[in-house]
């Protein structure tokens, strides 16, 4: 029981970090506003998007 | 309302520009809308009315420089042998509009692969194809789109961000596996199974050791420089307490005694990073701390063997020859080789009129250069030039008179208190059980480890900060909140901040002017950027006016326009280019054929409130200080300022010293400016606020960035500032309640890790919300 709490609070501990380390808590504004330009996509390829870090 | 432009929201003139059934304000918004509506990007106009930015028209080789691969390579982040990836900083970021358009860059130019925005920071980082792009064309792109990128300034990195996250994640990891492990220590069963609590014991033991080494390390090392420079801060009582905690904890658990206090350790050094950080976040896009580097160009044109060659500032050397054009800034000091030069000091002087300067004579750096190309010597480079030397001396100045915060000052008292008390209950408890002295010592430490107290100031303030922001004035830090409270003495530029540059009152004289003398002053004016003629063409625009097409059209840049519609000759300009009597820079002639019809002068406006604002700062001293001449003196003692109060001719270095004789005479100083003219005296005074009419452009470094259009509030902020003076108090009142109740306690050695384990989050609980509370309720009525 106790091992298992340990577990699952480590692997959110380094899902905090990773996500910290990837830039997600950098811009806090952007993501909010891009995703309401993909409902117009016709012919841009998604990949050239917004994706890539 | 009257109609605005479809493409940046400005008036229309009375002649807009009519392009598929929508109005733009000039061909440059024109040329835009056509640019994104054949690229199949009018979405643009959908997510905002009128997001765009005039553009400003540029010569093709603006951004030459950036093709030299040693200016190049410090914005690329990375490359390979087809694709390259800059990151640019675009100040002109401002809504959702800007980020569709940036991000969909690819369907104007097709060697764009990606785009991202980083709308915070305001930056845009951009992958194109190396080979069909170079980077000079794509900030070209991005100039005429009305994003023109700018290079001075380095971006930042926001590494320590990342550093200050592992820390705090660290902390609350371990805040909260301790305290479920804790669990059966609270309720009491955890004495019932032995083996469990030794092992729940270790491994609390095992994950508070980051929190020891990594996430408290800043405490020991603020502490530890506190006390050898022999002063006291907050710090030291909180390592202290935390020391005293963690043996004691550590202890317990060596002697199977339970976890001990590694709940609360964990959770102080949880609280005490979330109160760090909630202080800490401040405004990504602004910048406080500009030095001279970001107002210079980043390269320039030298002449070598009599060749054009561009190279970046720092390789210039003193005996080049540098060529300077329209609107560029002189980046040394030089001398002038041209015949004559037509300069506008206005930034660093703060006077409002152009210089004329002839050979031989010496140009000081920061000048900006109107008209013909400009050839000269350089004389100093430029990190050693007058302007920078005078910047750097005022910075110098700043750093001596380093503020000790409140909370430090009591901070002391603190300390000696919990020192002094734990004696006392030393000597007598080695009456009682002298095998208590320990425990006791340790306990009174431990319950006494200011946290409420440290949280008190980093969320007070930051409180406060954050209602002044939302409000129009931007705080570099939290201390600007607290020195704010004390301001006895305001100081005024007149030129930019009391008056509004944007508006201009014309008072024209001379007889009757027919329509077509009138719209015929409406086309000159029309075509020339000088400032005074484009306020002249707005006073001018009416419906009467007929288009009139001239033979000849000639602007002298710096002087005036002369026309030729074939039968007459029209001039307007300055008294010295239409030889009309004696020069005086806020006045311009109209003549027909060498005989004055009209004379228009200018006078500055005065900002709106200005005189209700003035009484009611009503408790501090109030100055003006300005460049220019006497003419607005009947102004100024009509908003309000007393005659003894206002001062003309000030130089930069006047300024400045007139702050300083303002302190040496004890008065803690706000100074209010816009131009690098008050760089000196802003960085001088105890407070120096920027006015800016664009918070992303460049404003002088400061304490604080106020918007121009809030001057009139400057009241509020102080209101609020002294407002949170008193939250502090109240919330130090509360922290001290709950230390002393934790004293009374540990005092009587009843102090278990139960009873901390509630005093401590309850206390700093406490403290966020009672900060919180009272200042948004009692400021809820301000609003923006």
């Amino acid at each position: 029981m106790l091992v298992v709490s340990l577990l699952i609070a480590l692997l959110f501990l380094g899902l905090f970090l990773w996500a910290s380390k990837s830039g997600q808590f950098d811009d806090d504004y952007t993501p909010s506003v891009r995703i309401l330009f993909d409902d117009e996509v016709k012919n841009i390829d998604h990949k050239h998007g917004s994706t890539k870090v | 309302m009257k109609p605005t432009c479809f493409h940046c929201g400005d008036q229309l003139g009375f002649r807009p520009i009519l392009y598929k059934e929508k109005s733009f304000c000039c061909s440059g918004c024109k040329s835009v809308f056509q640019l994104l509506s054949s690229n199949d990007l009018v979405d643009f106009y959908k997510f905002e009315r009128s997001p765009g930015t005039k553009p400003v028209q540029t010569t093709n080789d603006k951004y030459a420089f950036l093709d030299i691969p040693e200016i190049k390579k410090r914005y690329v982040k990375f490359e390979d042998e087809q694709l390259i990836k800059v990151v640019l900083k675009l100040p002109n970021i401002h809504c959702s509009s800007c980020i569709y358009l940036l991000e969909n860059a690819h369907k104007i130019e097709k060697n764009i692969v990606t785009s991202q925005v980083h709308f915070t920071k305001k930056e845009a980082s951009i992958t194109f194809k190396k080979e069909h792009l170079p980077l000079s064309e794509l900030a070209l792109l991005l100039d005429n789109l009305g994003y023109p990128p700018n290079f001075q300034e380095q971006n930042s990195s926001a590494k320590s961000n990342h550093n200050f996250l592992l820390r705090i994640g660290i902390a609350g990891f371990a805040f909260g596996s301790i305290m479920l492990w804790s669990f059966p220590e609270y309720t009491g069963i955890g004495k019932q199974n032995l083996d469990i609590r030794a092992f729940t014991s270790w491994l609390s033991f095992a994950v508070s050791v980051p929190v020891l080494l990594i996430s408290a390390r800043e405490y020991y090392v603020s502490a530890y420089k506190a006390l050898r420079s022999h002063h006291l801060n907050l710090d030291v009582p909180i390592s202290l307490g935390i020391i005293a905690l963690y043996s004691q904890s550590v202890y317990s658990i060596i002697n199977q005694e339970g976890p001990g206090y590694m709940d609360s350790f964990s959770g102080f050094i949880f609280f005490l990073l979330i109160g760090k950080w909630f202080q800490n976040t401040t405004y990504q896009s602004l910048t406080f701390d500009r030095d001279y580097t970001s107002y210079f160009p980043v390269a320039v044109r030298v002449l070598v063997d009599k060749k054009e060659e561009i190279l970046p500032i720092e390789k210039i050397e003193i005996g080049d020859i540098i060529r300077i054009r329209n609107q560029e800034i002189i980046p040394c000091d030089t001398v002038l080789l041209n015949t004559e030069s037509i300069i506008d000091y206005s930034f660093v002087t703060g006077e409002s009129s152009l210089i004329y300067k002839y050979k031989g004579e010496e140009l000081y750096a920061g000048g900006k250069i109107m008209g013909n190309i400009a050839e000269m010597e350089v004389k100093r480079k430029s990190d050693r030039s007058h302007l920078t030397q005078l910047w750097n001396e005022s910075l110098h100045n700043k750093n001596k008179t380093q503020k000790i915060r409140y909370q430090d000052k009591i901070s002391a008292l603190f300390l000696y208190t919990v020192l002094i008390i734990s004696a006392i209950a030393a000597i007598v408890w080695a009456t009682i059980d002298p095998q208590m002295i320990l425990k006791v010592v340790v306990s009174v430490l431990i319950v006494a480890c200011p946290c409420a107290l440290a949280l008190s100031t980093p969320f007070t303030y930051g409180n406060a900060m954050r209602k002044m922001g939302s409000l129009g004035c931007y705080l570099k830090n939290i201390d600007v909140v607290e020195s704010m409270d004390g301001i006895t003495a305001i100081v005024f530029d007149k030129t930019g901040t009391l008056t509004d540059p944007q508006q201009m009152e014309i008072i024209p004289s001379g007889e009757e002017v027919s329509i077509e003398a009138q719209s015929i002053l409406f086309e000159m004016t029309g075509s020339s950027t000088h400032p005074l003629s484009a306020a002249l063409h707005r006073f001018l625009a009416n419906e009467n006016l007929d288009f009139i097409a001239f033979k000849s059209f000639k602007e002298h840049v710096g002087k005036g326009i002369e026309v030729s519609t074939g039968n007459d000759d029209y001039q307007l300009g300055n008294a010295a280019f239409t030889q009309q009597g004696n020069h005086n820079n806020n006045e311009l002639f109209f003549t027909k054929n060498g005989i004055t019809i009209q004379k228009y002068v200018f006078k500055s406006q005065f900002r709106s409130d200005i005189k209700s604002l003035l009484s009611r700062l009503h408790k501090t001293k109030n100055f003006v200080l300005s460049g220019d001449t006497d003419t607005d003196l009947p102004s100024l003692l009509e908003i309000g300022f007393k005659k003894e109060n206002i001062y003309f001719l000030q130089s930069p270095t006047l300024k400045h010293t007139f702050i300083q004789n303002l302190q040496s005479k004890g008065e803690k100083v706000m100074m209010l400016g816009d131009g690098l003219n008050d760089a000196s005296a802003l960085a001088k005074a105890d407070i120096g606020i920027a006015i800016s009419e664009d918070m992303f452009k460049f404003t002088p470094s400061s304490e604080a960035i106020l918007d121009a259009k809030k001057l009139n509030k400057l009241d509020d902020f102080i209101a609020i500032s002294k407002f949170s003076r008193l939250v502090l108090k109240i919330c130090l009142g509360f922290s001290i309640l709950y230390n002393l109740t934790g004293i009374i306690i540990a005092v009587s050695g009843m102090l278990s890790p139960l009873i901390a384990a509630i005093l401590m989050p309850l206390s700093s609980i406490t403290i966020v919300l009672l900060s919180t509370s009272l200042i948004f309720i009692r400021f809820r009525s301000l609003k923006n």
